[in-house]
């Protein structure tokens, strides 16, 4: 369980944020542009400073360690991808860098559950954008975090393989026993994915709860356009009518 | 277009020509006896080795310092404007910066008197040599490093954190490797830069003789025609090294 209260000021916006993600699930922050999502997620990853944070994970306060020991991960929006490095070099980074000794077996899983065995030597310039997704997936996954930080991890790329990653994504929190904190702005991707939706308006969460109940009871203007959104996308037969 | 193109093709010859024909015309003069003369002359050997033996410690002492300046630079800790500062010695006549760094490097200046008890002067020294060309040529590593720093991004540093690496390790591994071949270019322009130098050494060290001093003194004292085969040289010996260091450099970036 990940448990944080922060406070930051972020030029005139005033942020402040509680929030709760449970073992093994996945949660989906939403907001517009601006509303601090990212800036949230590098908070908790411990890669930038707010004035106030308590941040606890399992119990432990992690608020004080430095990001590579919150045992928390960050994929960021762009390619990440070490470019000098191979699929192999890049999926064994995590374990090069802490000195560790390489668990095949696990490596093995990871990389078969994404089916990417056969990108194993190739440079990571010559990914697809899928590939490349993948192979990040992977390799965050191979560092064995608790929780995972996803920032719009499908943001850039086209319908299909959307739909494809989408199947991977739902793997993650039992395949992997890991808490996923996927951030978007489309809410296409949590009617897929959320077990749990935070919505993030102008530095506050204005609405925190399961998605069903996120459709019938989002505040906001954001929440209603949202809501006009997802009726319109059931009764076009794409969304998940089960939440209605 | 057809007229624009003719236009664009004859300045483009006429720019290949400003640039080869002086250097092509210095070989045309040459007789067998005068190259034979220059090669013997342990002089001409001895101002090369100094120019970029000066140059090479020049360009490094760039590296260290600009490098880390570069970093801070792109990443946003410093305000993007002092990048205008670091590119300062460009701009200044290099006999002005030899006067700047006379008037602060004399035995008789605070630098100057702090680093005489270690045993090092700078008025007519190596390192003399070594810090008038590290002014002139450290914005040409400063401007190389932060271009490729600003063509990394910043989220590969961030995700190799969350992956368990330490800054240490995230500049060794990543950081390090992906930024060398833009430091090396800087690097090599910088080493061309300070082996050009004249201004600022004519001020602050005249010795030991550098190579555009002994072409600049002995064209002085025997005129033209005892220098060419000197400058032809001198060009031969720069071309090569540039030719290497800037091959190893394109193989690198590559291979990156």
């Amino acid at each position: 369980m990940l448990e944080a209260h922060l406070k930051d000021l972020v030029g005139t916006l005033e942020f402040e944020i509680s929030l709760k993600l449970s073992a093994r699930s996945y949660a989906i922050m939403l907001g517009p542009s601006g509303a601090g999502k990212s800036h949230t997620l590098k908070i908790l990853a411990g890669l930038k400073k707010a004035h106030f944070a308590e941040i606890k994970l399992e119990g432990q306060n992690i608020s004080h360690l430095p990001p590579e020991k919150r045992g928390i991960v960050y994929l960021p929006q762009k390619n990440t991808l070490f470019p000098h490095l191979d699929v192999k070099e890049n999926i064994l980074f995590s374990f090069r860098a802490r000195g560790q000794k390489v668990p095949w077996d696990f490596v093995e899983e990871v990389i078969d559950t994404l089916r990417i065995s056969h990108l194993w030597r190739r440079g990571v310039k010559y990914l697809s954008g899928g590939e490349a997704q993948r192979v990040a997936l992977a390799r965050a996954i191979c560092s064995q975090p608790k929780v995972l930080f996803l920032d719009e991890p499908l943001g850039s790329l086209d319908f299909h393989l959307k739909c494809e990653l989408v199947e991977y994504l739902k793997l993650l929190p039992v395949r992997f026993g890991l808490s996923v904190l996927h951030v978007t702005h489309d809410p296409w991707e949590a009617s897929f994915l959320a077990e749990k939706v935070f919505l993030l308006e102008k530095g506050k969460i204005i609405f925190e709860g399961s998605f069903s109940h996120f459709l019938r009871q989002a505040p906001g203007v954001l929440g209603r356009s949202l809501q006009k959104f997802f009726f319109q996308k059931i009764d076009s037969g794409e969304g998940r009518k089960e939440f209605m | 277009m057809r007229p624009f193109l003719i236009l664009a093709l004859f300045l483009a010859i006429l720019a290949f020509f400003l640039v080869i024909y002086p250097l092509a015309a210095i070989f045309g003069d040459l007789s067998g006896e005068k190259i034979w003369f220059t090669l013997k002359d342990v002089e001409v050997w001895q101002s090369l080795k100094v120019s970029f033996g000066a140059a090479s410690c020049a360009a490094l002492l760039g590296a260290v310092l600009g490098v880390p300046a570069s970093y801070l630079l792109a990443r946003g800790y410093f305000p993007r404007e002092l990048e205008s500062l670091l590119n300062i010695p460009i701009v200044i006549p290099h006999v002005a910066v030899g006067i700047l760094l006379l008037n602060v490097l004399n035995q008789n200046a605070f630098l100057g008197r702090l680093f005489a008890p270690l045993g090092i002067h700078f008025v007519d020294t190596f390192w003399g040599l070594v810090v008038a060309m590290c002014f002139v040529s450290f914005s040409y590593v400063v401007s190389a490093a932060l271009m490729g720093f600003s063509a990394i991004s910043e989220d590969l540093e961030l995700a190799a954190r969350t992956l368990g690496a330490t800054p240490w390790y995230v500049f060794r591994r990543i950081i390090g490797p992906l930024i060398f071949p833009y430091v090396m270019r800087g690097f090599i322009l910088a080493i061309a830069r300070g082996v050009s130098e004249m201004g600022a050494i004519l001020i602050l060290a005249y010795y030991p003789k550098t190579a555009s001093i002994l072409l600049y003194e002995r064209f002085e004292n025997y005129g033209l025609s005892q220098v060419e085969a000197i400058t032809a040289l001198i060009v031969c010996v720069s071309l090569f090294l540039f030719a290497t260091l800037t091959y190893f450099s394109y193989r690198a970036v590559r291979n990156a």
